[in-house]
């Protein structure tokens, strides 16, 4: 330890970017070279120097809020050019399909529109692109989805009927085994702007959350839906899977700390009562047992502990 | 040397109780969160970073609500390095349009590789790189600003703590410190600017702004020192 190696590496030092034991080697040796420890002086006036009289400031509220407002705009119109999962997900989903049992007939009724989003405006390279695929069974294009008007299960027939917009008239038919009957389900489950029709897409959904994608959109609706009908849908389909996957179980844990609705806290509570074990979930009831504000969720968070053995 | 958690390795899905600090989770339009305040802090934060990848995810389906939820984590960080690094309203606005209509562009095409951060990251330090090259050296005092109106301001005049100085004097012995240390960051190269400013004024580790460069942390590292170096060779001279 020299006072070579501290003048080169004190730029480090001052940064937090030495390791621990050098740090403390550095420390040590500037207590007992006065040199050293001027150029430590100095570093440190240097730093304190540029923040003090050149700083970072915030961005002004006006700002921040201009900017988004003007990326907001610039969304509206913006093609996202992610990648089309639909099409190798597609074969994964049909060979676990096949092993499923048999799901409902799905008849797809489809009116058109003119385009009531704008967001689904068909640019001129979408129009060639579609033409070109239209030889293969094409799958929607979610691009020409205005909306899911509704979703009709009729339960003596086992069918559903989806109506839905879009900017070009088409006829589908086909089982839920279709890839674009669970396109549909997903795409309403996530985007449409009728939380009925939210709601029935993620009823249909919960009956096969083996599936990735579908999970995923049960737990998207379970986060971020603003009806708590929808969200409590989403939590029942989720519920069996609270045992054995570990991202279903912290988003009902997100659920139970965060939800706005006590009817989703409390459903929340008895999912995750065959979790209890879990120190995730545990230290969640310490807390809520302690600090939340509803008496039910405290009392209820209390009984669950009392019940868990102390061991991990 | 310790090991660090690598950055972007798949997230664990058991919950981790590192208490994770998280840049500014807002509160979404959707009303279905409790405000920070309010609810269980250091649970919701660690749970919070596993959210991400489902996020992004969706965010890569076209989800564009998910891609804004996401446009919220880091939206005011990347207009303070813009407007830091600008000193320009107007070009600061401009550099967070482009990155995060081009975040959203190529969205799809994030593989998981890195950090979701390191990659924000990533396409907001290129847009300003492209910018510090582009910009030719101002004649006029660095301290001095322009609004999104055209109107020039002193930079300077905005105290961290607000108040109107009480001494006049030191007031504007500071403001004279800034425009030489404005003047001093101009004559450093782009990529020294820029990893000095990640360093200093944003707090990045080393090994991340070498990733945000795509290059090893050895040489973020050398060109913090040459950064440095050089800086407070200027600030001595003028004297």
């Amino acid at each position: 330890m020299n006072c070579d190696w501290v003048k080169q590496n004190i730029t480090l030092y001052i940064y937090d970017e030495l390791p621990d034991d050098a740090r403390h080697e550095l420390e040590q040796h500037t207590e007992r070279c006065a040199g050293c420890e001027a150029e430590l002086k100095s570093a440190r006036e240097f730093r304190g120097q540029m923040t003090a009289a050149f700083p970072a400031a915030e961005p002004t509220p006006n700002l921040l809020a201009a900017s988004r407002m003007r990326l907001s705009e610039a969304l509206e119109s913006a093609e996202p050019s992610h990648r089309w999962s639909w099409v190798p997900d597609l074969a994964g989903w049909m060979h676990q399909v096949r092993l499923a049992p048999a799901l409902a007939m799905v008849l797809l009724m489809i009116g058109f529109a003119s385009g009531v989003m704008a967001s689904y405006k068909l640019s001129g390279s979408r129009a060639a692109t579609m033409a070109e695929t239209a030889k293969n069974p094409p799958p929607l294009s979610q691009a020409s989805i205005a909306g899911i008007k509704s979703i009709i299960p009729d339960p003596s027939s086992r069918k559903v009927e989806i109506q839905y917009d879009t900017v070009q008239p088409e006829k589908v038919e086909g089982t839920i085994d279709d890839p674009r009957i669970q396109q549909l389900l997903l795409f309403a489950a996530r985007s449409n702007y009728n939380a009925g029709v939210r709601m029935d897409s993620v009823d249909l959904l919960a009956q096969r959350p083996e599936d990735r994608q579908v999970r995923d959109a049960l737990i998207f609706a379970l986060r971020y839906d603003t009806n708590p009908g929808v969200r409590l849908k989403a939590l029942d389909g989720l519920g069996p899977y609270v045992q054995n996957d570990t991202s279903v179980r912290n988003a009902v844990l997100e659920a139970l700390l965060n939800d706005s609705n006590p009817g989703m806290r409390s459903e929340a509570i008895m999912l995750l009562k065959s979790v209890k074990a879990d120190a995730a979930v545990r230290q969640a009831f310490e807390q809520l047992s302690k600090q939340d504000k509803n008496k039910f969720i405290r009392s209820e968070s209390q009984r669950v502990l009392a019940t868990i053995p102390e061991i991990d | 040397m310790p090991a660090d958690s690598v950055a972007g390795a798949p997230q664990p899905l058991a919950v981790n109780w590192g208490g994770l600090a998280k840049p500014g989770f807002a509160v979404g339009e959707s009303g279905t969160r409790i405000p920070p305040s309010r609810r269980g802090d250091m649970v919701s934060q660690s749970l919070s970073r596993a959210d991400d990848s489902a996020l992004i995810r969706e965010a890569q389906r076209g989800n564009r609500v998910a891609f804004e939820e996401l446009v919220r984590q880091y939206d005011r960080a990347v207009l303070r390095l813009a407007l830091h690094l600008t000193g320009s309203e107007q070009d600061a606005q401009d550099i967070y349009q482009e990155a995060f209509l081009k975040a959203y562009r190529n969205v799809g095409n994030f593989r998981f590789e890195c950090s979701f951060y390191t990659w924000m990251y990533r396409i907001v330090t290129n847009l300003c790189l492209d910018h510090l090259r582009k910009r030719t050296v101002r004649k006029e005092d660095s301290g001095v600003a322009t609004d999104s109106e055209g109107n020039q301001y002193d930079v300077l005049d905005q105290t961290p703590d607000g108040r109107p100085g009480a001494d006049p004097e030191r007031d504007l012995m500071r403001r004279e410190l800034g425009r030489r240390i404005g003047h001093a960051l101009e004559r450093l190269t782009p990529r020294e600017r820029m990893v000095f400013e990640l360093k200093h004024y944003h707090g990045l580790k080393l090994r991340t702004i070498g990733e945000v460069l795509k290059t090893t942390e050895e040489t973020a590292k050398n060109t913090l020192f040459r950064a440095t170096q050089k800086l407070r060779g200027s600030l001595a001279d003028m004297r």
